[in-house]
């Protein structure tokens, strides 16, 4: 098994728990046993922490470092300077993060959502075929293009999950959505037509001027 | 998902590796812990699990208690997984219904100050290993045939050389690849090989004649290999040779690469004729040394065991006495003056030869680091460190005794066969003790300088060893592989769009068309379960053996509780 097996939204999910730090050390890039699983791996996290950073997590809690198996005194290096660093930040949702306890968790529930969800995955597994070999038209993306693409996506996507949770709660009018929320009502409505024709959503009727979804079953 | 009317029986052996562990530990607080823990039905703790009383013990009690998994808490799976699973194996329980603890290697080296938090983060680690054990499945293990009975051995020295021979006389066929247009490595550039003084052109010439006679062994000189695909038994590899292409089918690789000799550009005033190496030496020996050389002074230890090559290089020391030695032969009245740091001089037969240099009138003057010797015209002045003066001593000849240091490929091939190389750049084996010929990927093994530098002894030893290594798969015939891989574990969520299929490091996944439409098929010989395929699939069809989404979610359940 290589760091390669890590699946982001089981790192969410520890988060979510209550972990406070998640270190993950990998090998050097070109001596991996498992040949690119650490570039894999490298690939999951930087993104698994900006999905995290996005839903208020100090982003210092989640890292991927490098070392060899023969160098033990590099690898205690790296563990005795992450430990301090969480130490420093103290325990999840207090002053080291932006989002603060018992919301972060909520949060946390919606980004593991999020990390779960088909888009984001795919965007973390096409990265290195982006940033290299280019997409479907051959167009390579610098790293910065991708990174602001990703961005995007996070947003969007963490909103979806945000709709899709607050949906779980029972119907409810675009409106409502987009107040509790605090999501534009016209980016809500966007979200869930797109949902709809995903059939995850259906249309239960209309309260007032704003219509009303449920979870299709 | 193991079966839900199963009752789970887990049996908890902590180990106290004498004292490795029970003397930094608390091991009596945590066999007292681990009874608390669900689906724990018996606890016990050993001396060394691993002795003959100890596994008899795992035995015993998975009959007696009617265990149904077991968890050793104690040294570290790389060592010990294999053989506490084979015990279960032999007691009639599967084999992966095991679970190793690492609380030695993990937890009690590290903390063998602060036996309270180390005995708390063992607590953790039992807990989390328990809940694992709980979701193990049964697993068999995959048989793979070794399709083709052949070697490859990389590196013509005397290490690939010997292995060469080795395998081709037990009758299985080499392939022996050799970058240069002459096959022996660094014998081809020495004169005569201490302790022994034999001549090092005989030695080459006789091993050359051997291999090729041959009838098993092809050799390709000035070719190098360029790419290497497949798995053990079954390895497919591209060799650029002087009369072009050529794709061999292999079953196992053996990496005698050997090493060079560091040339010491800028230090101690080297110039390769006045002040040289001691490759340059036994050139000189070689052809005979001129007369009218008679001072010689040797430094040791140059261009090594400092910042940036820490190690010591271990045959600079016999090789500058067996120089000083063949010196003074040759020139009756030479004085030959050896500055060192420390001697190594390890063996009988070196430690004869230190002597007899003693004999010959060879001087020994040991340096500091901190003032070394300073190279001057026609003299050395040292500090000698024992006497605690300065002295001066004429110099005809100064010899520089550099480490041997990897090759300036290694990185390739390292690449070309995904096995790694260590701090200094050499190749790193599997395991110091247990697998030092083997890499830890299976099927390729390693012998002579490549590993680090080694006398000629030594590298002959080595490429025996890695020669033997290599035959049991070949003579097997067939690999048994471990079933720890991704399996489709859920076919019908699996929509075969092919993501995992193009992030697989060993193309071990491909797309197939089956009734319920495309859907992805695992290559189980080829898939070496590093689980890059589950963690990426967004409708989790895909799981890997042992290391399952639920394994490791009930571990982190079980830490963060
Ligand atoms: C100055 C000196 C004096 C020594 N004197 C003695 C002595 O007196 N007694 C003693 O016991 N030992 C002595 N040794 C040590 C001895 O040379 C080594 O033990 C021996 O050479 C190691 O053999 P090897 O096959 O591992 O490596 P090498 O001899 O280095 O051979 C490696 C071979 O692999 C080839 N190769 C490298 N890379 C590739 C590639 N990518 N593809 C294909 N081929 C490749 C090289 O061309 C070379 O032919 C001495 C060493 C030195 C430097």
């Amino acid at each position: 098994m290589c760091t390669g097996r890590l699946d982001p939204a089981i790192v969410a999910g520890a988060f979510r728990q209550g972990l406070d730090g998640l270190l993950t050390v990998g090998c050097y890039f070109g001596d991996c046993h498992y040949i690119t699983g650490n570039v894999q791996a490298k690939a999951k996290i930087d993104i698994t922490r900006k999905v995290l950073k996005h839903a208020g997590l100090n982003e210092e809690r989640l890292a991927f470092r490098q070392c060899s198996s023969g160098e033990a005194s590099v690898f205690v290096d790296l563990v005795s300077q992450f430990d301090e660093k969480i130490h420093s930040l103290g325990p999840l949702g207090g002053a080291g993060d932006r989002v603060k306890a018992p919301e972060i968790f909520k949060k946390l529930e919606t980004a593991e959502a999020a990390l779960t969800s088909e888009k984001i995955r795919w965007v973390i597994g096409k990265r290195t075929p982006f940033l290299e070999t280019g997409n479907i038209y051959g167009e390579i993306f610098t790293e910065h293009e991708f990174n602001r693409a990703v961005e995007m996506i996070i947003v969007e996507e963490t909103q979806v999950q945000e709709i899709l949770g607050g949906l779980k709660e029972g119907a409810r009018s675009v409106k409502d959505l987009a107040k509790r929320l605090d999501i534009p009502p016209e980016r809500v409505f966007r979200y869930i037509t797109a949902l709809q024709r995903k059939n995850l959503v259906a249309l239960q009727g209309v309260n007032g001027r704003s219509p009303v979804f449920q979870l299709t079953a | 998902m193991p079966d839900k009317r199963e009752n789970i029986r887990i049996g908890v052996f902590i180990c106290h590796c004498g004292s490795n562990i029970a003397g930094y530990l608390d091991v009596e607080e945590l066999e007292a812990f681990a009874k608390t823990l669900p689906n724990v039905a018996f606890v016990v703790r050993n001396l060394y699990t691993c002795s003959e009383g100890g596994i008899n013990e795992i035995k015993n009690a998975i009959d007696e208690q009617n265990l149904n998994r077991v968890v050793v808490a104690s040294c570290t799976p790389r060592t010990h997984e294999p053989l506490f699973r084979s015990s279960c194996a032999e007691a009639g329980l599967n084999p992966y219904l095991f679970e190793m603890v690492n609380i030695r290697d993990q937890c009690s080296w590290v903390h063998m100050r602060e036996r309270e938090k180390g005995t708390s983060k063992a607590k953790d680690l039992i807990r989390m290993g328990v809940a694992k054990a709980a979701l193990l499945e049964p697993q068999e293990p995959i048989i793979s045939e070794v399709h083709a009975a052949r070697a490859l051995v990389i590196g013509g020295g005397i290490a690939g050389m010997t292995a060469s021979i080795a395998l081709g006389d037990r009758g299985y066929e080499v392939v022996l690849v050799e970058k240069e247009e002459r096959l022996g490595g660094m014998l081809n550039r020495l004169n005569m090989l201490g302790p022994t003084m034999t001549d090092a052109g005989d030695m080459v010439k006789e091993k050359i004649e051997t291999i090729t006679d041959h009838p098993n062994i092809t050799v390709f000189t000035r070719a190098t290999v360029t790419d290497v695909d497949g798995f053990i038994g079954n390895y497919e590899v591209d060799i650029e040779t002087k009369s072009g292409n050529e794709k061999v089918d292999i079953g196992v690789i053996i990496v005698a690469t050997g090493g060079r000799l560091f040339v010491p550009e800028g230090l101690y005033g080297y110039d390769g004729r006045r002040v040289i190496t001691q490759l340059e030496v036994e050139e000189v020996l070689g052809r005979g040394l001129d007369p009218a050389v008679k001072n010689i002074v040797m430094i040791q230890c140059v261009g090594s065991r400092n910042e940036e090559r820490p190690y010591c290089a271990r045959i600079c020391c016999q090789t500058a006495v067996k120089n000083a030695i063949l010196i003074t032969e040759q020139n009756p009245d030479a004085k030959v003056s050896i500055l060192y740091r420390d001697m190594q001089m390890y063996g009988v037969e070196n430690e004869e030869m230190f002597r007899d240099s003693k004999v010959k009138g060879v001087r020994f003057i040991k340096y500091d680091p901190a003032r070394p010797p300073r190279v001057e015209e026609g003299k050395v002045s040292v500090f000698h460190s024992l006497l605690g003066r300065e002295m001066d001593l004429l110099a005809d000849l100064v010899v520089l005794s550099t480490p041997v240091v990897p090759q300036e490929d290694a990185d390739v091939t390292s690449k070309i066969l995904t096995v790694p190389v260590d701090e200094n750049g050499f190749f790193l084996e599997g395991h110091v003790k247990l697998r030092p010929l083997d890499f830890a990927t299976d099927g390729v093994f390693l012998c002579g300088s490549a590993r680090f530098p080694a006398n000629i002894r030594e590298t002959v030893a080595q490429g025996l060893g890695a020669a033997s290594r290599a035959s049991i798969p070949l003579s097997k015939g067939f690999v048994v592989v471990e079933p720890i891989i991704s399996v489709l574990a859920d076919e019908d969520a699996c929509r075969g769009c092919g993501l995992c299929v193009a992030l697989c490091p060993y193309s071990a996944l491909e797309v197939r068309d089956t009734e319920k439409g495309r859907k992805v098929h695992v290559i189980d010989v080829s898939c070496k379960g590093c689980g890059v395929c589950a963690a990426t699939c967004y409708q989790h069809a895909l799981s890997i053996n042992s290391f399952t989404d639920q394994q490791i979610n009930a571990q982190i359940a079980a830490f963060l509780n």
